[in-house]
């Protein structure tokens, strides 16, 4: 499988094997990393199974392949765990060197529930679905941090849900591209460049930490517990584009306004943070002094909801609440327990809601691949889609403000990968393309230039050094 | 990452004997069949990133004329592949690149020729590449045009073979070595056995580890890090290094660490995995400066690139100057 015989290319119209296993569906998402498309798996095994391929572009400085698809690809190579996504299958496009994940396809993400309930149905998500939602976040993080990784961009987009199927209702934690092992760094992890998108963002990297721990994600569970209470993001800062550093004094301000102003006193190594150290008038002084969390988010403070809440968006970093000891919390041994289908309440009486499906731009075709096949009449994916072409042209889903895109993409269940990088016997063990000359890619300059935006968390033309 | 028993390395990467001489000879044999049927063995990254044995044409006009052309043993092989892993440690000494980085890129080396013959990617290129991947992946970026600067080698090169790499290796590509067992051997040794430890034997502990941690650099350069898991390499260095020293009473250390895992592993079969790796050590040998430019001749006339028209063609075709530079490295003293 994957790229293991693509030299038979040539008989099958220029088309690369691995993108003849499945039929495109369309783009569903689109990232400063590259796309996200759906796709249906064609072989007999698993006929009609939704697959998403998250294509990554080259990275832009010329050096080689995309450090995040390289970072995603071998994290997830190494972990498998309920609550995490699960990769598939990778395939190499070798006309313009891009790879292509393949993942399970989720079919919703909290941002898209969250925004269903503010929007459409007007009424807050069920007890039930927000406990279970949380705990499997937190299950699948306390797995990961246990491994030494950090994931360093948990936001609702990031948070998959899976839809009908054996699965259903089950979260998947996804978009490792900012992931990384935090065990004996070589280097500061702040040399990794702007990390988490800035409602999420932990104050210890606002403030810029040159170190920091796997709390970082758990400030940003913290976010996405609240956001799912209130359906709105917690703090919600405005982004000063284009800085080279993590300090964005807006969504400080933000975070002070709710949770009051960080003392030496409850967090000591507070004194050691740069951007404390600089900024004396607007984060030293005190602006806020009637703040409360509980009446931000409609809880009682003595409710065990809040105590988990207030101890997740603790602001000492050693004193927050780690993912291992949350899912311990009173909280969750209350009723409604948590259940393994979050979406469906095992009450009777709960009120359950349908889900939209996600939106796909069935107009859009692999691009970059697409150059691979140029005497077919229509793009990859069309013949075989239900509605045909520009049927159904829906607008893939808007940037979700403060110039940070959604990354909607996909999970899990995977079969052996191992097999599929190729090493079968015989005279191609790389399993590598044989075939020759075959036009490069126009698109690619496309992709090109809609990744100008520097990618956050992507080390900003970090000069390499020798240490 | 921390769990090494749930890893690739250990699930795919650590082979029986009688396996890794399989697979060095069924590269061996492709190559071999290669050579015969093209006349040269080399492959090319085409522009589109695909790889190409010889073209027939060049292929015809090689085969008459070298018709003569010997393919590499599987030993000859095995010799030029010791010459570029020497070449590795010494690349990352000279860019002061931490061990990890260095273990990294010799696991990576190792990997990918055991899927591919010498005969088919000239090791250099291949090994500078692999140093460039384990910067990327330890996460300790060096740009492919500072590593070319360094090197004075054209960092194309590096960039086209970088997708080949990940590939071979089956995008698997955290690696274990054995200097972190080490130091965590170390440590236990310090807080768990030896609690009461003064200065003095902090400091015999700090030489006990210096010293495996050299022993680990001599077993890199051998197959044992694709025969035995880290911990072991770890803990034969550790006990050559105490030979050496005599700081603990090994053997009491040995059963201390075995009483307290499960049944899994035995002392005894330990001792066994100790005596084949300092054997394999014992049995390492660097190839003479006459041997290895024997054999460099003979891998380069199986590459198709001893005759200069030949040459000339390919270079041309390629966008890295191959000919050039692995002429200058094979033929410089080590």
């Amino acid at each position: 499988m994957g790229d293991g015989s693509s030299n038979r290319t040539n008989s099958n119209s220029n088309k690369p094997e691995w993108l003849q296993q499945y039929d495109l569906i369309g783009k569903i998402g689109e990232g400063t990393y590259g796309l996200v498309f759906l796709a249906r798996i064609k072989s007999q095994a698993n006929r009609g199974k939704s697959i998403a391929i998250k294509k990554f572009k080259q990275s832009k400085d010329g050096d080689g392949v995309s450090p995040t698809a390289i970072r995603e690809i071998m994290l997830l190579r190494e972990i498998t765990h309920e609550n995490v996504v699960k990769l598939v299958n990778v395939h190499i496009n070798h006309t313009d060197m891009s790879l292509y994940l393949a993942f399970d396809y989720a079919e919703h993400d909290l941002y898209e529930i969250i925004r269903h309930h503010r929007d459409k149905v007007n009424h807050s998500i069920n007890q039930y679905t927000v406990k279970s939602l949380l705990w499997q976040l937190l299950n699948g993080l306390n797995y990961l941090h246990s491994n030494w990784i950090i994931h360093r961009d948990l936001k609702p987009s990031n948070i998959l849900v899976m839809g009908d199927g054996e699965e259903h209702g089950v979260v998947k934690i996804a978009d490792f591209g900012l992931a990384r092992i935090y065990q004996a760094p070589l280097k500061p992890l702040s040399e990794n460049g702007v990390v988490v998108t800035i409602w999420y963002r932990a104050p210890e990297l606002l403030l810029g930490a040159k170190h920091y721990t796997s709390a970082v994600d758990m400030w940003a569970v913290g976010c996405i517990f609240a956001e799912l209470l209130t359906l709105k993001p917690l703090f919600q800062g405005a982004e000063v584009k284009g800085t080279p550093n993590p300090f964005q004094l807006d969504q400080l301000d933000k975070i002070f306004k709710v949770l009051g102003h960080p003392t030496l006193d409850k967090w000591p190594s507070l004194a050691n943070l740069p951007h404390w150290q600089q900024d004396i008038q607007h984060i030293q002084g005190h602006k806020y002094d009637n703040t409360s969390l509980c009446n931000v988010v409609h809880l009682s403070p003595k409710s065990p909801a809040y105590d988990l809440l207030s101890k997740m968006l603790e602001y000492d970093p050693r004193k927050r609440i780690t993912a291992a000891q949350a899912l311990e919390h009173e909280y969750f041994k209350m009723e409604p327990q948590p259940g393994r289908n979050t979406l469906v309440p095992c009450q009777p009486g709960e009120t359950f809601v349908n889900y939209p499906t996600r939106p796909v731009d069935t107009t859009t075709d692999f691009e970059g691949t697409a150059n691979l096949q140029p005497p077919l009449p229509v793009s990859s994916g069309a013949g075989s889609m239900p509605g045909g072409h520009g049927s159904n042209r829906t607008v893939p889903r808007p940037m979700n403000v403060v110039g940070m895109q959604r990354m909607p993409h996909q999970p899990m269940q995977a079969y052996n990968l191992a097999s599929q990088a190729g090493m079968g016997p015989g005279m191609n063990p790389g399993g590598i393309p044989m075939q020759r000359g075959v036009p490069q890619a126009h698109q690619q300059q496309q992709l090109r230039r809609k990744d100008q935006m520097g990618m956050p968390g992507y080390p900003p033309q970090q000069k390499s050094r020798r240490i | 990452m921390a769990d090494f028993l749930t890893s690739t390395h250990r699930a795919k990467w650590v082979f029986t004997p009688q396996h890794l001489v399989e697979k060095y000879r069924a590269a061996n044999q492709r190559a071999r069949q290669v050579l015969e049927k093209c006349g040269a063995t080399l492959m090319e990254i085409d522009a589109d990133g695909s790889l190409s044995y010889p073209e027939p044409q060049i292929a015809k006009a090689n085969v008459e004329k070298h018709s003569r052309t010997k393919p590499l043993s599987i030993d000859e092989e095995q010799c030029i592949r010791v010459f570029f892993e020497n070449k590795i440690q010494e690349v990352c000494k000279s860019f002061h690149f931490p061990h990890k980085i260095q273990a990294t890129a010799l696991i990576y080396f190792k990997r990918f020729f055991l899927q591919w013959s010498v005969m088919e990617h000239q090791p250099k290129n291949i090994m500078l590449t692999c140093i460039y991947a384990a910067c990327k992946i330890e996460e300790n970026h060096v740009s492919a045009e500072e590593l070319g600067k360094g090197i004075q080698q054209d960092h194309h090169m590096i960039l086209n073979n970088e997708m080949i790499i990940y590939q071979s290796l089956e995008f698997d590509l955290i690696v274990y070595a054995p200097y972190r067992s080490v130091e965590g051997f170390i440590n236990d040794m310090q807080w768990q056995e030896f609690c009461n430890a003064d200065d003095d034997f902090l400091q015999m502990l700090k030489t006990l580890q210096d010293t495996a941690r050299l022993e680990v650099d001599k077993m890199m350069l051998t197959d044992a890090p694709l025969l035995f898991p880290p911990g072991q390499l770890a803990l034969t260095a550790l006990h050559n290094s105490n030979a050496l020293h005599k700081v603990i009473d090994f053997d009491s250390y040995l059963s201390s660490i075995f009483s307290r895992q499960n049944p899994v592993h035995r002392e005894s079969e330990f001792i066994e995995s100790l005596n084949a790796i300092n054997s394999l050590v014992r049995k390492y040998k660097f190839p003479e400066r006459k041997e290895q430019s024997h054999i460099n001749r003979k891998l380069e006339s199986c590459w198709g690139l001893s005759s200069h028209d030949e040459s000339k063609k390919r270079e041309k075709k390629s966008k890295h100057k191959s000919k050039k530079n692995s002429s200058e490295a094979q033929n410089a003293p080590s």
